[in-house]
């Protein structure tokens, strides 16, 4: 298994900047999420990974080693496309057997190997069949076991689960992140849903606009986001954020409705030299609770709700503060009616404050 | 993915008496073609001329037995020996072949190349193809001759001027279906995913291998339609065989040709150059027997700009 670099890396379409100027490390048998809407880059990113696109500038490294100008069949890797791209006019069989062949693996190597690997992923029983006659599981099956089947030091995934229906996607997420951990193998996975990355990845790379917005671990990039677009594109449903009139007589201040939010230390101190009007007051729909009369601990807001959603487990109540909608996750006993007056609040840890302008998170700045 | 346009294409378009109404006007329409294609295979195997339903005739193979011993006046008299009917039957299929290699060598690569690669004067020369499919051959005949002449004149030795018609003819009748062809194969390249070829890539192959492992056997259709339009075109050429070949190298348009333009059409027995004709027309009439659909398909989904 091996380690992946990219240095500088840019890659430009014509006048579109694709990747612009990415650092990035790939830890060696771990599983890391590209997560991005799409637009944002993070196919592009894999394809650079993968050798199918050059980069306009910058060097990619597989372990320490400059890959850079080497072909995808020079790179010993292994990828999933997101249509999967079987051949159709092979059987499965050939199918998986076509990297070996390629290799000019001896025949009893390459079926023994195609027959392990087909175990493996139970795809044994489809063998003689030809891709369009199965479905779409088994399809995905098919593509990762080829994509494995040659020993591949990086496996790549472009978004392999988007084409299949949410209950097979619950399923096959769990156990591509075990067969990830039992074979240690170096795996990038490419998403735009939030919450695979969060519970497949052992690293999340965030992207946005061809720039990486923030890496880690998936509790530290949900806990912390370090700007207003990851705090808003992670979580389901993701934090709530709006403007709020900053208050610097006394002490630094945030004016909220129905209340005002003091933080304290360093926080403080930021607040009052970023010297603006209004920042950006955030906060994630769990870490609020709801109250029909204040309380007199954490943050206070005052609200109208505007929807309640039963989801069984949980109640997402949209609220209205303030002119902005506001979505709290409350317990599954929550009642009310519409157009209730209701009081939000917030624990003083929980709370978020971003820069308006660079919308950056306040607490992470330094 | 690919093909899904003949499901599509399979279910009748008219029904009920509309069809019925359909299906006679068209019968109508092409009732001129049946009656003479009907005429000349009928009477290859008629002991006389069969030109209308009330001529009564025998069934034989004595015309076909007749043509291939060269015997084609009405007297027997052998006019050919049996080896230079053969010839030219062969000189025929040489030709056709040739074209269809030509064709294809030539069509699939830039096919490919127009499908799948950006460089300057891509667009602008794909609709000088167009432009040049509509130039009609005959219209090249002046400016191709003097290409031959002068090369056959300059370059070639005596003894090789045989090979180098041949190997001339058939360039330069190939290069007259090879723009459209391109129009084809392009369409059929355009619908086989980047992805199909990045796999093989990943999978350790080389630009090469992609081509004919993945690209290749998913326009198999696209390839065979024009490779059959090629053997036509070959096979069923005139002006140009006529022009280039040496005058002892006949085909068999150019022997049929030969046979009712040199007057001795009064001496020919008819039912025996029916066979000749019958023979000449056999790939065309076999190939859009078999080839409806694969045609169809060609027509209505590989040619996309």
């Amino acid at each position: 298994m091996v380690s992946v670099q990219l240095v500088k890396v840019t890659k430009r379409f014509g006048s579109v900047v694709a990747v612009n100027n990415v650092d990035l490390e790939i830890p060696d048998g771990r599983f890391t999420a590209l997560l991005g809407p799409s637009g944002s880059g993070k196919t592009t990113l894999l394809y650079l990974i993968a050798g199918i696109y050059r980069p306009t500038r910058g060097k990619i490294l597989f372990d320490g080693k400059d890959v850079t100008n080497l072909k995808p069949n020079e790179r010993n890797i292994g990828l999933v496309f997101q249509n999967y791209a079987l051949y159709p006019h092979m059987k499965v069989y050939d199918n998986i057997s076509f990297p070996l062949r390629l290799a000019k693996k001896p025949k009893s190597f390459i079926d023994k190997k195609v027959r392990e690997i087909a175990a493996m992923l139970q795809i044994d029983h489809l063998l003689d069949r030809y891709p369009a006659q199965l479905s779409g599981g088994q399809q995905q099956r098919v593509a990762l076991a080829r994509a494995l089947v040659k020993e591949p030091s990086v496996l790549l995934l472009d978004e392999p689960l988007s084409n299949l229906d949410a209950m097979l996607r619950l399923k096959i997420r769990s156990e591509l992140k075990r067969l990830q951990k039992d074979l240690g193998i170096t795996a990038i996975y490419v998403t735009h849903d939030q919450s695979e990355a969060l519970a497949m990845a052992d690293k999340v790379v965030v992207i946005n606009n061809g720039v990486i917005q923030q890496e880690g671990d998936p509790h530290e990039v949900y806990r912390n986001p370090r700007n207003v677009f990851v705090a808003s594109f992670i979580g389901s449903p993701p934090a709530n954020i709006f403007p709020v009139k900053v208050d610097l007589v006394e002490e630094p201040c945030v004016i909220l409705p129905g209340g005002k939010y003091c933080p304290k230390g360093i926080l403080a101190e930021r607040l009052k030299n970023l010297g603006k009007e209004t920042v950006l007051f955030g906060f994630r729909p769990e870490d609020a609770t709801l109250h029909e009369v204040p309380r007199h601990d954490g943050i206070i807001m005052e609200g109208e709700v505007y929807t309640i959603e039963p989801l069984g487990r949980e109640v997402i109540v949209t609220l209205k503060v303030d002119g902005n909608l506001v979505k709290v996750i409350a317990p599954p006993t929550t009642t009310g009616r519409i157009s209730q007056r209701v009081y939000i609040n917030v624990p003083r840890d929980k709370a978020m404050l971003f820069d308006p302008d660079t919308e950056k998170n306040l607490r992470l700045i330094g | 993915m690919m093909g899904n346009g003949k499901n599509e294409l399979m279910g009748p378009l008219v029904t009920g008496y509309k069809s019925y109404i359909l299906i006679g006007v068209l019968l109508l329409v092409s009732l001129p073609l049946i009656l003479a294609y009907s005429t000349l295979i009928i009477t290859s195997f008629a002991n006389t001329i069969v030109s209308n339903p009330w001529v009564k005739f025998n069934f034989t193979f004595d015309n076909w037995i007749a043509f291939f011993r060269g015997e084609l006046s009405t007297t027997h008299a052998r006019i050919y020996t049996t080896g230079e009917i053969l010839r030219m039957i062969g000189n025929t299929v040489i030709v056709a072949a040739g074209v269809t290699a030509v064709v294809l060598g030539g069509s699939a690569t830039s096919a490919y190349a127009y499908s799948r690669m950006k460089y300057r004067w891509r667009k602008g020369s794909l609709k000088l193809l167009l432009l040049l499919h509509a130039f009609p051959g005959v219209a090249l005949i002046v400016g191709v001759y003097t290409i031959y002449y002068y090369t056959l004149v300059k370059y070639i030795p005596p003894q090789s001027r045989t090979l180098y018609s041949f190997f001339f003819v058939i360039l330069a009748r190939a290069s007259l279906e090879i723009p459209m062809s391109i129009w084809i194969l392009k369409g059929f390249f355009d619908r086989v995913p980047w992805e199909l070829e990045w796999s093989v890539l990943i999978d350790g192959g080389s630009r090469w291998t992609a081509f004919r492992h993945a690209v290749l056997p998913l326009v198999k259709p696209g390839i065979a339609a024009v490779a059959i339009f090629a053997f036509l075109a070959g096979w069923e050429d005139l002006i140009y065989v006529m022009i280039f070949l040496p005058p002892n190298q006949k085909t068999l348009a150019t022997f049929i040709e030969g046979q009712l333009a040199s007057g001795s059409l009064e001496t020919s027995y008819l039912p025996i150059m029916a066979a000749a004709g019958t023979l000449y027309l056999l790939p065309t009439i076999l190939f859009f027997i078999f080839t409806q659909r694969l045609l169809l398909e060609t027509m209505s989904g590989g040619l996309k700009g």
